[in-house]
């Protein structure tokens, strides 16, 4: 794909793409590779290890005797009932945090594309925007404080209105609800700065002519802005389930997996056997699931940045 | 806009700001509660702020880890700048074959889990000796940050009237003369937000630290996720270093919340 000043640019002038110097060619390299082979050894490298380690038993603490065991590792992965609580557990975090991401976003940023004084918005805009800047360690942390069953405030406020004392990490039915709203709670905000970038694209005359039409305010949301912000939806959408894949510090402070499997999340497990275990061979393995699965989702994802970022 | 509608805007809007500050405000004076008052029960709603006895004791112990974590972000930004911006400077401005390509590739390996990178890179170091070192984690952050930096740069080297690039080339100037006279000065503000975009993610990073550190390079997240243990929390230090964890991220976010949108979207989206 080119865009159009690109095109532009070749179609001018042909011919000097194929006669350029070779130290000319030399120069231009000396811009581009270091790069790309800097990204090689983090990327690709780490890749063909993973592959192959994962068709091996291997222990990290005696790397030297590691046996060839084909396709074992596969198998008992996708017999092992952890590794598959995981993938469940992953994929329901990663829908209905993003789901309730996107619902809440959007009221959120209805919100502040209400308030008609610059300054005043601009403020409690930048204010709301804290949570997804710092990491998510400290975010895990700041709600272990909060829902913490005996210290924490929010057992204490809600024992006001006569609620028992809540377990909201230890309840097993519970926990893997508490990771995916402190989840929400840290990244809404990021979906609701793309849709106001969306949003404040809409030229007024729409709503004005809405409003004379006497439109409901889902007509509204269903025939002006959604249009408007499909594409911010879609690359926010995009990047959460990478991130989402990723989720680890979270986990890791909160509950460590538990109670028994109902946290367990794709990298904590893969984390655990590598370095709770020393199975890096079976890790691996995992790992190599979780990247199939990256690789799936980045070849929409890129395609479709780099549309945007040429349009 | 009728006058009720308009207060019950502002009544939303402060209500959404408060669901996302809270919390965070809440940490924050804890941080200044004794060891007693931050267990008590009703709690201490209002902390006295001249209490540092937290931020002493902890800093006394720990500074050297917070250090590391300082060293080795901005060893980590330096590094992706300099391998970043020619990239994308001549991916921009060079026509060849697989331009494209290329381009997407970097951006990728961005989406890459790191945890799927974690016991390779893990064996190289071992293998040369480099585990617990700043050198590790200043290459390992810089090269994971480096997709994030060459697209975003991308967007702003295109922005760059290409007849400023054509005028310094009919000058004379060689490509690197052009880049590093002409390109880097013009875009200033740009590098200024990536640099500090890979400057938060690399101070933010938890997970490929907890590999490649054990204690002489450990950073300061591990040392927080230490804090916490299953059988015992230290809230009044967990909550002090967290005071001093996030304090840069958020006095960057409200310098730059202008250039978020588009530095987290990879320049897809620009700023609302």
């Amino acid at each position: 794909m080119l865009d159009v000043s690109d095109a532009a640019i070749i179609t001018k002038k042909p011919p000097r793409k194929n006669t350029l110097s070779r130290d000319e060619r030399k120069v231009r390299a000396a811009f581009i590779v270091p790069a790309v082979i800097y990204l090689m050894f983090m990327s690709i490298f780490p890749f063909i290890y993973s592959v192959y380690l994962s068709f091996y038993q291997a222990k990290l603490t005696r790397l030297h005797k590691k046996f060839f065991i084909g396709w074992d590792n596969y198998k008992q992965l996708f017999s092992d009932e952890v590794f598959l609580a995981a993938l469940k557990n992953t994929f329901l975090l990663t829908t209905s945090s993003i789901i309730l991401e996107v619902v809440l976003a959007f009221i959120c940023a209805k919100v502040f594309l209400s308030l008609k004084e610059q300054r005043v918005g601009y403020f409690l805009r930048s204010m709301s925007i804290l949570p997804m800047m710092i990491t998510p360690l400290c975010v895990a942390l700041i709600f272990s404080y909060i829902m913490n069953p005996t210290l924490g405030i929010l057992n204490y406020i809600l024992s006001g209105v006569g609620v028992e004392p809540i377990s909201w990490f230890g309840n097993p039915n519970l926990a893997l609800w508490t990771i995916v709203f402190i989840n929400v709670w840290q990244w809404t905000p990021f979906m609701m700065l793309l849709m106001l970038a969306g949003l404040v694209s809409i030229p007024t005359s729409l709503y004005e002519a809405a409003s004379l039409e006497k439109a409901r305010w889902w007509h509204v949301a269903r025939w002006i802005e959604l249009p408007a912000i499909r594409d911010v939806i879609l690359i926010g959408v995009i990047l959460r389930v990478i991130d989402n894949l990723k989720l680890f510090d979270l986990v890791y402070i909160t509950t460590r997996g538990g109670p028994g499997d109902r946290t367990e999340l794709l990298t904590f497990f893969t984390y655990r056997q590598d370095f709770a275990f020393f199975n890096v061979g079976y890790g691996s393995a995992a790992a190599v699931v979780i990247l199939v699965i990256s690789i799936i989702v980045t070849t929409i994802a890129v395609g479709f940045l780099r549309k945007m970022q040429n349009a | 806009m009728r006058k009720s509608n308009l207060i019950g805007s502002y009544a939303a809007a402060i209500f959404v700001m408060l669901i996302f500050t809270l919390p965070i405000l809440w940490m924050f004076m804890g941080a200044f509660k004794t060891p007693v008052d931050i267990y008590s029960i009703p709690p201490v709603w209002w902390p006295d702020f001249s209490y540092l006895e937290n931020f002493k004791a902890l800093l006394a112990e720990n500074w050297s880890f917070l250090l590391n974590s300082v060293i080795i972000t901005l060893g980590a930004t330096v590094l992706c700048m300099i391998f970043a911006l020619p990239c994308a400077f001549g991916l921009v401005n060079f026509q060849f074959k697989g331009n494209n390509f290329l381009a997407d590739w970097i951006l990728s390996t961005r989406m890459m889990p790191p945890i799927a990178a974690a016991v390779p890179l893990f064996m190289i170091f071992n293998g040369m000796g480099m585990l617990d070192t700043h050198a590790a984690l200043i290459i390992v952050y810089a090269g994971f940050n480096l997709p994030f930096a060459v697209w975003v740069a991308m967007s702003f080297f295109r922005n760059l009237p290409k007849e400023i690039i054509e005028a310094a080339r009919i000058e004379g100037c060689t490509w690197f003369q052009t880049f590093w006279q002409v390109a880097l000065p013009l875009t200033k503000s740009g590098i200024a937000t990536v640099s500090t975009f890979v400057f938060i993610f690399a101070w933010n990073e938890l997970l490929l630290a907890l590999f490649l550190t054990s204690s002489d390079a450990k950073t300061f997240p591990v040392v927080i996720s230490g804090f916490s243990t299953l059988s015992r929390t230290y809230w009044e230090f967990v909550s002090a270093a967290t005071v001093i964890q996030v304090l840069p991220p958020i006095i960057f976010t409200l310098i730059m919340q202008r250039h978020i949108v588009s530095g987290l979207t990879m320049g897809a989206v620009k700023n609302g």
